[in-house]
């Protein structure tokens, strides 16, 4: 891991919570999946990378930002979860289980901003008394990404340069051991938090026997997630025909 | 009486138009900042109220009413910022009419604001953050973990676009039709069906991950007199492929709906469950 490598990720670790890119920035670059593939890209191996970030992306699939309050933070442990796996070499498993301690620390960086940035929105306020439409526009995104750049540039770097060596020397002390195996079950298990997380959002008594029958296709018939999805869409166009048939009956 | 007709004319020459492109304007400062300074205090408020800023620029000329305006906009706000743009575009009709001297007051602009920010924070939370995201996260997964680069790609290119165009026909169709829009939407049936379509679209999606993403098998063994018994291939594989996923899935699912636990403390459930259960090599 050079010093270029880790200003990088931390820079693309910063756009994950930027308003650039039509602020969708924060919708998808956050993401562990493209966060594997673009600190692939930049370790030199952009399809480990990929495995790597799409397996840890598995526990934040139901990833709910409510009323803004933010279980654990996906982009850093998509960026430096992926980075650290590919500088040591690990099994996606273990980096999976790398992963889920960083996403919780991210959590008190995200309390710090949200807190913070409560007071550039009264500098916003002294603006509007002004009658500054442009300082109110300005207010609204320059003191609070100059803050997040400095902030996650530090964070990024910092556990970049220090947490390679840190990982090398743990993982010499486990070699051989059944800690291995054990990291592997933990990160076999994750994911099932993930798709349990989404479910609370869309699993109700008329859904679940959909479920099933996407978990049966899959089992029993090896059928691809596309092949899956697109089962799924006939079944949600059978629902909105039948719910049309019952509106029409009613009018008439 | 002419000059009562001359009067409307001079009124109709005065009257403040916004064209599509301020309109435009408005929302592209939404999309790109409208969580740029998000905080615990007003949450997207001060983006409410940049986005406003030039549209309150343009209908008010002169200073009083411009920094009334600014001022009514920078109050707390939080809402979906995609389908939630309804509101956005709603208000912007009504400080349109405003500025041409409707009776609109500063508590029927709240009243918009604050009644439908929890109404469409529900429904657009449940459509994009429960279903849309999900799912082009979900297909992208099943790509990305065997190598294949279109995973990540498509998870670039698909939540944007996808988001966008939802964002920005939602500001659109808000800023024609009016405040009349909000209650129409949220009062017909089409809302309702739409997310019951895409809750199970995504539902099938979920089933068919739990079984690819989802592994735990148990490592145990044992005598039955003399015969050798494995509990995960002669028992759990023998009901069915997957058993153990399946049910690990849907207890955290029934974990997490009686809300007993946060989904922190469940994760470091599984965690400490499996670690030891791998270390003594239950699992």
């Amino acid at each position: 891991m050079s010093w270029l490598q880790a200003l990088i990720i931390g820079l693309l670790y910063y756009l994950s919570d930027a308003p650039w890119f039509f602020g969708e920035g924060y919708y998808c670059l956050q993401r562990p999946i493209v966060a594997g593939f673009l600190t692939g890209l930049v370790m030199g191996d952009p399809v480990t990378g990929t495995i790597i970030g799409a397996t840890i992306n598995l526990i934040y699939l139901g990833h709910l930002n409510v009323g803004g309050s933010m279980p654990s933070d996906m982009a850093i442990a998509g960026y430096i979860g992926t980075a650290l796996a590919l500088a040591t070499g690990v099994s996606t498993e273990v980096a999976l289980a790398i992963a889920v301690p960083l996403g919780l620390l991210g959590t008190i960086w995200w309390v710090g901003k949200m807190t913070i940035d409560s007071f550039f929105v009264h500098w916003a306020d002294s603006y509007a008394a002004k009658g500054d439409a442009k300082g109110v526009i300005l207010m609204n995104w320059l003191p609070s990404n100059l803050m997040m750049l400095v902030l996650k540039l530090i964070v990024a770097m910092v556990i970049l340069m220090a947490g390679v060596p840190l990982m090398e020397s743990f993982l010499n002390v486990i070699q051989g051991t059944n800690i291995l195996n054990a990291l592997n079950v933990v990160g076999g298990v994750l994911p099932a938090l993930g798709i349990g997380l989404n479910l609370r959002a869309i699993l109700k008594g008329e859904t679940l026997p959909f479920l099933l029958i996407g978990f049966l296709l899959v089992s029993y018939f090896s059928v691809s997630i596309v092949g899956v999805a697109l089962f799924g869409l006939a079944f949600s166009l059978i629902y909105l025909q039948l719910n049309k048939k019952e509106d029409a009956s009613y009018g008439g | 009486m002419a000059a009562n007709v001359e009067n409307s004319a001079v009124q109709e020459e005065k009257r403040m138009k916004l064209t599509k492109k301020d309109v435009q304007k408005s929302y592209w400062l939404w999309q790109f900042f409208s969580h740029a300074n998000y905080n615990y205090e007003r949450m997207q408020g001060g983006a409410f109220a940049a986005c406003m800023a030039p549209i309150i620029e343009k209908l008010y000329p002169n200073k009083e009413d411009r920094v009334a305006g600014l001022q009514r906009h920078l109050t707390f706000f939080n809402t979906n910022p995609n389908v939630g743009t309804v509101i956005h575009g709603a208000v912007i009709s009504m400080e349109e009419e405003r500025a041409n001297g409707a009776e609109i007051s500063d508590e029927a602009i709240n009243a918009v604001k604050t009644g439908m920010m929890g109404p469409f924070a529900g429904i657009g939370d449940a459509l994009d953050q429960g279903v849309i995201i999900p799912l082009i996260v979900a297909l992208g997964i099943s790509f990305g973990q065997t190598g294949n680069l279109f995973g990540p790609l498509l998870v670039l290119i698909g939540i944007p676009l996808a988001l966008m165009l939802i964002a920005y026909n939602c500001w659109m169709k808000g800023y024609s039709l009016g405040s009349s829009a909000i209650t129409s939407m949220l009062a017909g049936g089409r809302m309702k069906q739409i997310i019951g379509a895409a809750g199970i679209l995504g539902c099938t999606v979920m089933g068919g991950l739990i079984a690819t993403s989802v592994s735990l098998k148990t490592a145990i063994a044992f005598n039955i007199g003399d015969e050798a018994f494995d509990l995960q291939a002669q028992l759990f594989d023998a009901i069915m492929p997957n058993l153990l996923p399946l049910a690990v899935t849907l207890g955290v699912y029934a974990l997490l709906r009686k809300e007993k636990f946060t989904s922190i403390q469940i994760m470091l459930g599984i965690i400490v469950i499996c670690f030891v259960g791998g270390l003594v090599g239950i699992f």
